[in-house]
């Protein structure tokens, strides 16, 4: 702790900062054009300081895009140095491989201004709805197939809007009036951030935030590597695999402490794919080593640059977790769930009482066609399978993990789209047995009301290669799509008929230690509540239950665990 | 004749009795009593009638306001209900949104779901987005379903169907099955109660209306006979969290409304005292035990939102609550009050709160064996409170104590003085509350620092100086009476319903005539509400507004649109009115985007009743009559203590000055002022405080 910042002086600066970040998320939420940033919440906030480093965040958002814009701030700062910025200028940009890993996310950073000295950034990240191309294809062969990139820009100049920039992105995308209203949706929170972050600076008398991010760099440094000390020293490894497009994926990790250093090492790890997009580029790969190494050792640090210091992260280049340009890259957000996975199993060597059993995947699909009025639609549905156990308790289900994005409501999707939701439940037995159990899967039947067919872009992650549970719990339900009734491959586009059926599931989550040490009650409590089946009972737990009177068979539950 | 106000609060029932004639009120304290309420209340107005030598049956109607409703969610103690809901959805209560609250923390909790998955009954059924049926509702299931829940022995039921607020046939069809089958059954349909799109936020809250219902159905039944007997011949009325107030017949089919009672009568009597003292813009900022709130208040009028949480499982967390979608007070809650405890976190900064010391064992100056150093040791320490006039001498207070804890747990561990630990902890709490009332001014595009505060409750007196200093704030505003203003603000409230119906369209292709359709349905049935609360139909007012947002955007802004019939003509104006507020809270519109309407509204609310105060006479007297004495108080302009006067407020009169720094007592609050700052009184012994500058 620097010595100009006292334990009390930090905490209100950091605390002011923090809440200056989230009041920008806040804004963005209101004034964003789509589902995706409305209802789902995909996007994030940050206050940086002069030169670069990320000092808040706002609490809402996923890591993918909180750790993407961070890094993509950096490259913007380097393209446009302080002397090449004013007051009035905004900038944008959405390279997959300097910022977030897809496309979609475009990053919008506005420099702030106090006495005609640039003194600090504020940016903005959102999941705009579309970004042209083939919309989340699993046939590119190369990100140039992926959509619009747009480099690092000045979207506005002194405040004027530098239209050129809007024409090329109208000019190329589905929904121009959506993409363009996000955008400027950015514009007005980072308008938000800057205005509360000059009024505290000028009410604080700061003249830079130097020192106050110097204070909560080494602040947050320092209980990293605290953290870090109460792991016992040596070397664990793990594997963690994934269902990819062509062939299934494979994630090689070794954590090495030695004292308070932590080196996370993905060499092994499968070379990236040729076709579809199932890559990473390093920020990503970096996102979510971070969050898991945060949740399981410090989740109650607020994020920041701090983070990205302090371990060491080797991930060779060419393999799926950093991919050369320009591979394609737009399904990055399949691989958050199987690096936590294999980091998180990695870790239960060392410390099982702080990880969770790996969980089924969140992804999005991408329903467009005609409605019964000539109307083009272009929808996208969330949809998250369920969490694995934790040590202690069981997992959630139809709950995001790791990143954190919302479902959109039924009734919204019904009143802007020809879609009909069938069904969107759980799935019995679907969450991985053990005594803390996974949480169950949903399974999300869409029809189409209309005369048209409609297309969907599937990117269903998990069907060859369920959730794993941990140290003696079983593996969650697979993965699964189907249409019209009949399976098929996850990942593709298809056609529904009018009046068709296209329906999806996530996947269970793993469950944790042993299902035959689950309490017999609670067993009973799964059954009377169409969690776990009576077969699953007595197959996987040893519990012998009688639907009927909802009463357990003690005797022949005794007999069922003494076997 | 008169008029009383009760309010049950965790710790304390308030009853304010006042003299409709004169405005002459009376307060009174009991403790509450958790058992049946209803005892405490009964004995909290008889002791108050009785110390005034008043009748019960001079008593013309009472108001209450009550937390059961919120404790009856908080501590699960509600009846064993079911839902009912379109097949294939029974588990939208459960998923929520999918979201998490938080992003790390790996073992999160969420509130388990009132209703269990078993008692979550799917029935075939549906209805299409323009509230066209699909399906028909089978009554044969329906039926089937209701036998199911007779025999499970359920109490009550909500009924919550996709699409339901565009046509509520198929849940009234499903209710009067049920109330055939199930005599005695509570039953309750979203269409009635929260008629709005998006399902999981109609449904939590329609589920969390079925859950309290019986109790409270009980309760106000209990409470009316009881006042009957008494010879109160008017109706029981209950404060709703929107600030309105309706008749117990109302509010026992209805008790989500009833949630934020308590805070919402708070808030009224803030506006009350800026009209008073002619205040257009207002700062409510009532500072209690566990929590402090705040409201901004514009024109007298606090504005409504209609969302907020209950049994939160981080009382800090958004989305860590049982979601309820209803209009409430648009104020902040921050759990920072008198009893929360400061502590060290694991990064080693100083922290405070919510943990609470709550009344047992209290702050470690309480001597109950309380050793948590909490705000209110920190202001003993700090001179603020008197250690000998607390609740005016009934309870003293133990000054060593409260040192030896701050020493312990804040000034030792980072190595400074006990003052400056103990102010610390004040910084600390008025930063929380100034983060907390940015984040909410900014949403509403509020520039807070143009607001005179109105400060209320035990604590908030002795902070309010301190807070309008930080925040910018120039008056601050202490009634007298500022510990029972709750109670004295349910006295205050009108009646009020609040209508919506949700139909989405685009502005430039809206049906009119089912617009106006829906705004006269609503307006007839905010009307009738009214009249059968006995208001006159000449006195009601009905104010219209609409949810609107750009086609694409997924958060609405409201508006208000004109009276009468509309028409074509009218819409030019309701879309510059959008645009006007829009480019207000976010600087710029979108030229050539077009408007979306969703949710439509009607508020009809009564007159508002008339209170006025007594009037204490101007002095003879110089204010050295009512000064008792100095003690030692700290200030940051000083960096230490200073001997500062201290008055006796109940000695004060019209018209008195008195100049910072200074500490101000009365029985249930102490008013400090800082030095710069200076306070002078008006005709009702409030105390109108200037900010000195820093």
């Amino acid at each position: 702790m620097s010595p100009e910042f006292d334990a009390i002086r930090l905490e209100i600066y950091w605390n002011r900062l923090t809440s200056i970040a989230e009041e920008q998320a806040r804004g963005l939420i209101r004034t964003s054009f789509s589902t995706i940033a409305g209802e789902m919440e995909d996007l994030s906030c940050g206050v940086f300081d002069a030169g670069g480093t990320l000092v808040a965040q706002g609490a809402t958002g996923t890591q993918g895009v909180l750790t993407g814009l961070s890094m993509g701030v950096k490259e913007m700062l380097k393209k446009y140095p302080a002397e090449k910025l004013a007051a009035g200028d905004v900038m944008i940009g959405n390279d997959p491989y300097l910022f977030c890993g897809h496309k979609y996310d475009c990053c919008v950073a506005t420099p702030v201004f106090l006495k005609d000295r640039m003194v600090a950034v504020v940016a903005s990240v959102l999941h705009v709805p579309d970004i042209g191309g083939a919309a989340y294809t699993m046939t590119s062969e190369s990100t140039f197939e992926e959509g619009l990139t747009i480099p690092i820009l000045k979207l506005f100049k002194k405040g004027e809007l530098n239209q050129d920039v809007v024409d090329v992105i109208d000019a190329n995308v589905r929904i121009p009036q959506e993409v363009m209203g996000d955008i400027l949706a950015m514009v007005t929170a980072n308008d938000i951030g800057m205005q509360r972050l000059v009024e505290f600076m000028e009410e604080q008398s700061l003249s830079d935030l130097d020192g106050i991010c110097a204070a909560i760099l080494s602040t947050t440094e320092r209980a990293l590597r605290e953290g870090f000390a109460t792991l016992p020293a040596g070397t664990w490894r793990s594997e963690a695999f994934m269902d990819g497009v062509d062939d299934m994926l494979k994630i090689s990790v070794a954590l090495t402490v030695k004292g308070n250093d932590l080196t996370v090492d993905f060499t092994g790890t499968s070379p990236q794919t040729r076709r579809g997009g199932v890559n990473t580029p390093y920020t990503f790969t970096l996102a979510y080593t971070a969050l898991s190494i945060k949740s399981a050792l410090v989740p109650y640090i607020p994020n920041n640059d701090g983070f990205y210091k302090v371990f060491n992260m080797i991930v060779p280049p060419g393999c799926f977790l950093n991919a050369i340009p320009p591979a394609p890259i737009i399904h990055r957000q399949l691989v958050c769930r199987p690096i936590a996975a294999a980091i998180f199993s990695a870790l239960a060597k060392a410390v099982p009482d702080k990880v969770i059993a790996d969980g089924g995947t969140p992804t999005m699909q991408v329903f467009y066609g005609t409605d019964n009025k000539k109307a083009m639609f272009f929808q996208a549905l969330i949809s998250s399978g369920g969490t694995g156990a934790r040590p202690n308790k069981d997992g959630y289900s139809a709950t995001c993990f790791p990143a954190n994005i919302g479902t959109p409501p039924v009734e919204i999707i019904e009143n802007v789209s020809p879609l009909l939701v069938a069904k969107k439940e759980f799935v019995t037995d679907s969450g991985g047995p053990g005594k803390y159990r996974g949480g169950l899967a949903e399974r999300f039947t869409i029809k189409v009301n209309a005369d048209l067919p409609a297309t969907v872009n599937s990117a269903i992650e998990g069907i060859k290669t369920p959730a794993q549970g941990l140290m003696g719990g079983m593996a969650g339900m697979a993965a699964e799509a189907t249409l019209d009734g009949v399976a098929v491959p996850g990942k593709g586009k298809y056609v529904i008929p009018p009046k068709g059926e296209f329906a999806f599931s996530m996947g269970g989550g793993g469950g944790c230690f042993a299902p035959a040490e689950r309490p017999p009650e609670a067993v009973l409590d799964d059954v009377i509540n169409g969690y776990v089946s009576v077969e699953s009972a007595r197959q996987h737990y040893k519990v012998s239950v009688d639907p009927v009177k909802r009463a357990i068979n003690w005797e022949e539950t005794r007999r069922l665990r003494a076997a | 004749m008169y008029r009383a106000g009760n309010d049950i609060g965790g710790t304390f029932t308030d009853t304010v009795v006042i003299n409709e004639e004169t405005g002459e009120w009376t307060v009174g304290k009991v403790l509450t009593t958790p058992t049946d309420p209803s005892v405490g209340a009964m004995t909290g107005i008889g002791a108050v009638l009785e110390a005034k030598r008043v009748k019960w049956d001079t008593v013309s109607n009472v108001v209450h306001g009550t937390t059961l409703v919120a404790n009856t969610l908080i501590e699960r103690k509600g009846s064993k209900t079911a839902l009912i809901c379109t097949r294939g959805f029974r588990d939208v209560l459960e998923e929520r949104t999918q979201k998490r609250y938080d992003l790390y923390d790996l073992l999160f909790e969420v509130p388990k779901p009132l209703v269990p998955r078993y008692l979550r009954k799917e029935i075939t059924e549906r209805l299409l987005a323009d509230g066209s049926v699909l399906v028909p509702l089978n009554t044969a299931e329906a039926r089937q379903i209701a036998e199911e829940l007779k025999r499970e022995g359920v109490e009550s039921t909500a009924v919550c169907f996709l699409h339901c607020y565009r046509n509520a046939d198929h849940e009234h069809l499903m209710k009067s099955v049920l109330e055939k089958a199930c005599p005695g059954m509570f039953v309750t349909c979203s269409a009635d109660v929260v008629p709005e799109i998006r399902e999981y936020p109609r449904e939590s809250t329609i589920v969390a209306n079925a859950y309290t219902g019986p109790l409270f159905s009980i309760y106000l039944s209990k409470m009316d006979d009881q006042l009957a007997a008494k010879g109160v011949g008017g109706y029981l009325y209950l404060m709703l969290s929107s600030g309105g107030i309706t008749t117990s017949g109302v509010a026992k089919l209805r008790p989500v409304y009833a949630l934020e009672s308590g805070p919402a009568a708070g808030a009224i009597a803030a506006s009350f005292y800026g009209e008073l003292k002619g205040f257009d813009s207002v700062l409510s900022y009532d500072m209690g035990g566990t929590t402090a709130k705040m409201c901004l208040i514009d024109k007298g009028q606090p504005s409504t939102t209609k969302e907020f949480e209950v049994a939160r499982v981080h009382r800090l967390k958004a989305g860590s609550g049982l979601l309820i979608h209803l209009p409430v007070m648009d104020m902040i809650e921050i759990g920072t009050g008198g009893g929360s405890i400061a502590w060290i976190d694991k990064l080693g900064l100083l922290k405070v709160g919510p943990e609470s010391a709550a009344s047992e064992p209290g702050p470690a100056c309480y001597d109950k064996g309380g050793t948590e150093p909490t705000v209110t040791d920190a202001d003993l320490v700090l001179g603020y409170l008197s250690a000998g006039y607390f609740l005016g001498g009934k309870m003293p207070l133990n000054l060593p104590k409260a040192r030896a804890a701050i020493e312990e747990r804040v000034a030792r561990p980072l190595k400074i003085g006990v003052p400056e630990a103990a102010w610390g902890m004040i910084e600390v709490v008025n930063e929380n509350m100034i983060n907390a009332i940015r984040v909410y001014a900014s949403a509403k595009g509020k520039d807070f620092r143009a607001y005179t505060i109105v400060a209320f409750g035990g604590a908030g007196p002795v902070h309010a100086y301190n807070l309008a200093q930080k925040l910018g704030v120039e008056k601050v505003l202490v009634p007298l009476g500022a510990g029972v203003l709750s109670a004295l603000g349910l006295l205050m409230a009108p009646f009020t319903f609040h209508l919506v119906r949700s139909y989405m369209s685009p502005l430039d292709r809206v049906d009119l005539g089912q617009v106006n359709q829906l705004l006269k349905d609503m307006e007839k049935e905010g009307t009738s509400l009214l009249q059968q609360a006995g208001v006159d139909p000449k006195d009601i007012t009905l104010q219209r507004s609409c949810e609107m947002r750009y086609i694409g955007q997924r958060r609405e802004i409201e508006v208000r649109i004109p009276s009468g019939v509309l028409s074509a003509a009218d819409i030019p104006a309701i879309e510059t009115a959008y645009n006007n507020e829009y480019k207000r809270l976010f600087f710029r519109t979108y030229p050539g985007y077009k408007l979306q309407c969703l949710n439509w509204r009607v508020v009809a609310t009564g007159p508002r009743p008339k209170v006025t105060l007594k009037r204490f006479p101007s002095g003879r007297h110089t204010i050295k009559a009512a000064l008792k004495g100095t003690r030692q108080i700290y200030f940051p302009e000083f960096k230490g203590y200073r001997d500062c006067p201290v008055y006796d407020r109940y000695k004060l009169f019209e018209n008195a000055r008195i100049e910072g720094p200074v500490a101000i007592e009365e029985r249930e609050s102490t008013v400090v002022i800082g030095p710069g700052g200076h306070a002078v009184t008006d005709e009702y012994l409030n105390l109108l405080i200037t900010v000195g500058g820093k």
